[in-house]
């Protein structure tokens, strides 16, 4: 449990000023001197400024993302009142903007990456700005996320509803079609003077079957799709996930390659360098062995010399 | 106590690094960065409970020591959190007057004094700076955890509190007090972190009664206090649903000097006496296959490599306590079955690869997908699985070969033997003149255990055959003055204390604890099984908090700061068995008492234990301690 003694360091801060001042020792300047004095001296860091006006521009979309975010995903928008209600084409304005700015809060994050190694000797400063660029782009990642999650919710909205039209099309064709063929017999019927103008009990239940059929049929259908179209988001998903490790593995190819090539190089030279040594070994035996014969032939010599 | 002290100290120090605000739970929250500075002891405190990436998650770009070089960063707030000791607070002052940094919120690890509060102030005002200096805060953290349920009191500094600074026979009264104020200063700390104020039970006569009497002043001071009690109801109140209070039991090392010399078993124990473990991370040498290359080849180069052995590893959590064996099985079992998932993922790819062909029916795909993203979804745990395998066989295997070199099992038993008084097997003489069992110090260390537990002291004639016999085995024998001064006074004090009367039961020499396919093959180590045990802390643990009458600790004093009159009484207000105890050991402890402490509370539903030294010691530096003490 910590324990704040700011006030304290305040009230020491006093008593030192004015035993300071009963001492004599010429005072430190007042708070309203310091603050101008430190406007005017240090130069405020360009980095960090532009870093934080991306952070509060990323804030922004953020902020206009969440507030019609409620609107955006309202599916019964057309039920509703005047007020609350969002046409498609607003929807897709608000994407296209929304796309632009992320894009343009991305550029600014590469340009001050590329930047902010320029001018600095210190490696502390360095990593210091590294890590807050990291920070950076992983708060627009989240934005990023809270986005495309939107996103993702309508489209499968709009794809659902156009299966659920295309679907409602086809069934009103065939029942159409049925209608025409039935009112065809009906004139028919007609024609032969029976007068009655609703269908017989075995028509009716015929084409109450074959509804049902249909209806059936149209469902699984229907539910077919769904399933498919639920296993495709997953197989997206999955080959983000694998492009990503892929990418990776490439970086540590490369890596081991390089590596590679170094030690091939490393092998010529030693290849080479044991060459060489071979060849002064030989040379070497060659003349220990021509050193040995003169000496053999100047010791016969001198013995043959001196009988 | 709900959360336990490992959890109470992490909440303080994130807070700490939010400015000392609460945090805000905000998954979008704008990200916010800053610097921290450390001094050694922060660097301590720190390490155990925060990782690298915990700290870069709280917005910490760079985290830097204190005394070292640093570059100003304009526009960057910085986090102090170091002592409030001389050389910080002149190295403060001067990064105030160079004006490093943005804003400065300092927060020193135990209480700062007014003096150099206004150090400080006097070099803010002189660089004009008394506008940055945003926030100043006392944080109460100067201890260290280690497990959750686990501290020690620093590990900077520890000659200074060492058994030895504390024993010494030439020491003053005033580095007395000095080193009796840095053990009470980090023990309120604790109090004050915990939140909670312990009644205070200690034995007399020892530097432990010295600690609970300044103890029990400093709590009752700040109880009195009521402006500035640290013990306020919210801190109390919150959390804390037992209105018991936790015991707090003082013990002295000399109580025991036997338990920091035995050879062990356990995994962690082992860990720390055998290999370089300090603050929870374990430094390995690994020689990469030692082979001798007669043609002048450079020799083969040992890599250092280091472990943190962290609450995250579940393997470490659930068998730090086990005995070695144990451990190597499970290892051996952990593998197989990494394996076995690794091979259905594999299996799965075969899988995908032959059904890619074909145009499988709707349901053939669903399944597969289904297993697919299980299996990708499991990927990252299976890799942490393999990389914890890795460790832990490492670390074994090291543990594995000191214990076949220095026949550590054999010592193990020899000193279980000996601490529980059965008969002996093998004489000691054997044991010491044996010239392929253990280290010098080994030897050592098993005649002290005998000498210690002996009733009578050995006669003259058999103390210099002993005496030779070390000397021949290269021991140096400076403790064993230091020891026979220690046992006149100890028995002058009281009964030599029993170990209780249980045995380690071996299960079957050379048995063959691995099948061959393993890479444990633990031949000629014996299978010993830990039996329980109750070491000297331990008993007396169990009297106090049961409230059972003992003539050992029967005359242990009694503190109670939150009663009104300090009394110098023994007898216990409080009639109850207490819930929660925390046990001190002043002077030094080790993770065998540790361990004991563990498995005695497991035992005893609904209650918990916390144990505490003022330093952690292997074997190894004890024995220097005592020797040490008896170059005298």
């Amino acid at each position: 449990m910590a324990v704040d003694i700011t006030l304290l360091f305040k009230a020491s801060v006093k008593t030192v000023k004015t035993r300071n001042k009963a001492l004599g020792v010429p005072a430190g300047e007042s708070p309203r001197d310091e603050l101008l004095k430190r406007g005017s001296q240090r130069p405020k860091s360009d980095f960090s400024c532009r870093a934080r006006e991306v952070i509060t521009n990323i804030g922004k979309l953020k902020d206009f993302l969440l507030q019609h975010r409620k609107d955006y995903i309202n599916a019964y928008s057309h039920l509703m009142s005047e007020y609350i209600r969002m046409t498609d084409t607003e929807r897709d304005q608000i994407d296209q903007d929304a796309q632009i700015f992320m894009r343009t809060c991305a550029d600014a994050i590469q340009q001050l990456r590329t930047e902010a190694h320029k001018n600095v000797q210190s490696p502390q400063v360095r990593e210091h700005r590294a890590a807050v660029l990291d920070f950076t782009e992983d708060y627009l990642k989240r934005v990023c996320k809270l986005y495309s999650e939107q996103r993702a919710v309508r489209v499968k909205r709009m794809v659902d509803k156009k299966r659920f039209m295309l679907i409602c099309l086809g069934f009103l064709v065939i029942f159409t079609d049925q209608n025409l063929t039935d009112a065809h017999t009906n004139l028919g019927l007609w024609g032969d003077g029976k007068g009655e103008d609703e269908l017989s009990p075995e028509e009716i239940q015929m084409f109450e079957q074959e509804n049902k059929r249909l209806v059936g049929e149209m469902n699984s259908l229907f539910d077919e799709v769904r399933q498919i179209e639920g296993k495709v988001v997953e197989i997206s998903r999955l080959q983000e996930i694998f492009t990503e490790k892929v990418l990776q593995q490439d970086t540590e190819i490369d890596n081991i390659h390089q590596l590679v090539v170094g030690a091939t190089e490393n092998i010529k030279g030693g290849n080479e360098d044991i060459r060489e040594a071979i060849q002064k070994n030989a040379g070497f035996r060659v003349w220990i062995l021509f050193f040995l014969v003169m000496c053999s032939f100047s010791l016969l010599f001198l013995d043959w010399y001196d009988s | 106590m709900a959360a336990g002290i490992r959890e109470k100290q992490t909440v303080a120090l994130k807070r700490m690094l939010n400015f000392n605000l609460p945090p805000i739970k905000n998954s979008t929250g704008e990200p916010v960065w800053k610097v921290l500075i450390y001094d050694r002891f922060g660097q301590d405190i720190i390490s155990p409970l925060l990782s690298v990436k915990e700290l870069r998650d709280m917005g910490i770009t760079l985290h830097l020591l204190l005394h070292s070089d640093r570059d100003p960063i304009p526009d960057v707030p910085a986090v102090y959190f170091v002592m409030p000791t001389e050389e910080n607070i002149d190295r403060m002052c001067q990064d105030l007057r160079n004006q490093l940094y943005e804003s400065y919120y300092l927060n020193f690890i135990s209480a700062i004094s007014r003096s150099k509060l206004e150090d400080i102030a006097n070099a803010a005002l002189g660089a004009s700076a008394v506008t940055q200096v945003a926030k100043v805060f006392d944080q109460y953290l100067n201890f260290i955890t280690l497990e959750d349920d686990m501290f020690v009191l620093c590990n900077q500094n520890k000659e200074l509190i060492s058994y030895r600074a504390i024993n010494r026979p030439d020491i003053t009264d005033t580095e007395m007090e000095a080193i009796m104020d840095t053990v009470v200063d980090s023990l309120f700390c604790f109090f004050v972190t915990l939140g909670a104020i312990p009644i205070i039970r200690c034995s007399r006569g020892t530097a432990a009664e010295m600690v609970a009497v300044k103890l029990d002043k400093k709590l009752r001071e700040n109880l009195r206090d009521a402006r500035n009690s640290l013990f306020t109801g919210d801190t109390l109140g919150a959390g804390q649903f037992s209105f018991q209070r936790p015991l707090l039991v003082l013990v002295d090392r000399n109580i025991d000097l036997a338990t920091p010399l035995h050879h062990t078993w356990t995994y962690q124990a082992l860990v720390h006496d055998v290999l370089d473990f300090h603050l929870n991370r374990v430094n390995l040498e690994e020689s990469s296959g030692m082979e001798n290359s007669p043609a002048g080849a450079r020799p083969k180069k040992k890599n250092k490599k280091s472990y943190d052995l962290t609450p995250a590893d579940k393997f470490w959590q659930k068998h730090k306590g086990s005995p070695f064996p144990e451990v190597a099985e499970s290892v051996q079992q952990e593998l197989e079955s990494y394996r076995a998932q690794e091979d259905e993922v594999k299996r799965l790819k075969s899988i995908m690869g032959i059904e890619g062909e074909d145009e499988g029916a709707i349901s053939m795909l669903s399944d597969n997908t289904a297993k697919l993203t299980s299996a990708v979804s499991s990927l990252p745990e299976l890799l942490e699985k393999k990389r914890l395998i890795d460790l832990h066989t490492n670390v074994a295997t090291a543990v594995l070969e000191h214990i076949k070199a220095r026949k550590l099992d054999v010592y193990f038993e020899y000193e279980e033997k000996i601490m529980s008084k059965s008969t002996l097997d093998k004489s000691l003489l054997d044991m010491i003149s044996d010239p392929d069992a253990g280290t010098p110090e080994d030897k050592m260390r098993l005649f002290v255990i005998y000498y210690i537990n002996s009733v009578q002291a050995p006669s003259e004639a058999d103390l210099e055959q002993y005496k030779k016999a070390l000397t021949d085995a290269g021991c140096n024998l400076t403790p064993l003055n230091y020891i026979k001064q220690w046992k006149a006074f100890a028995k002058m004090a009281s009964a030599p204390t029993s170990y209780g009367n249980v045995t380690a039961k071996p299960l079957g020499l050379f048995s063959r604890v691995m099948n061959t396919g393993s890479q444990f093959v633990m031949e000629g180590v014996k299978n010993l099984v830990l039996k329980q045990q109750n070491l000297p802390v331990t008993r007396i643990l169990d009297n106090l908090i049961e409230m059972k009458s003992n003539p050992e600790t029967d005359d242990y004093r009694y503190f109670d700061p939150k009663m009104l009159r300090g009394s110098d009484s023994s007898v216990p207000r409080n009639k109850n068995p207490f819930q929660e105890a925390i046990v001190f050991v002043v002077g030094g402890g080790n993770y065998i008492e540790y361990q004991n402490l563990v498995d005695y509370i497991k035992g005893k539903q609904g209650k918990h234990v916390l144990y505490g030294c003022s330093e952690l010691f292997n074997a190894a530096q004890f024995i220097k301690q005592l020797s040490q003490l008896g170059q005298k």
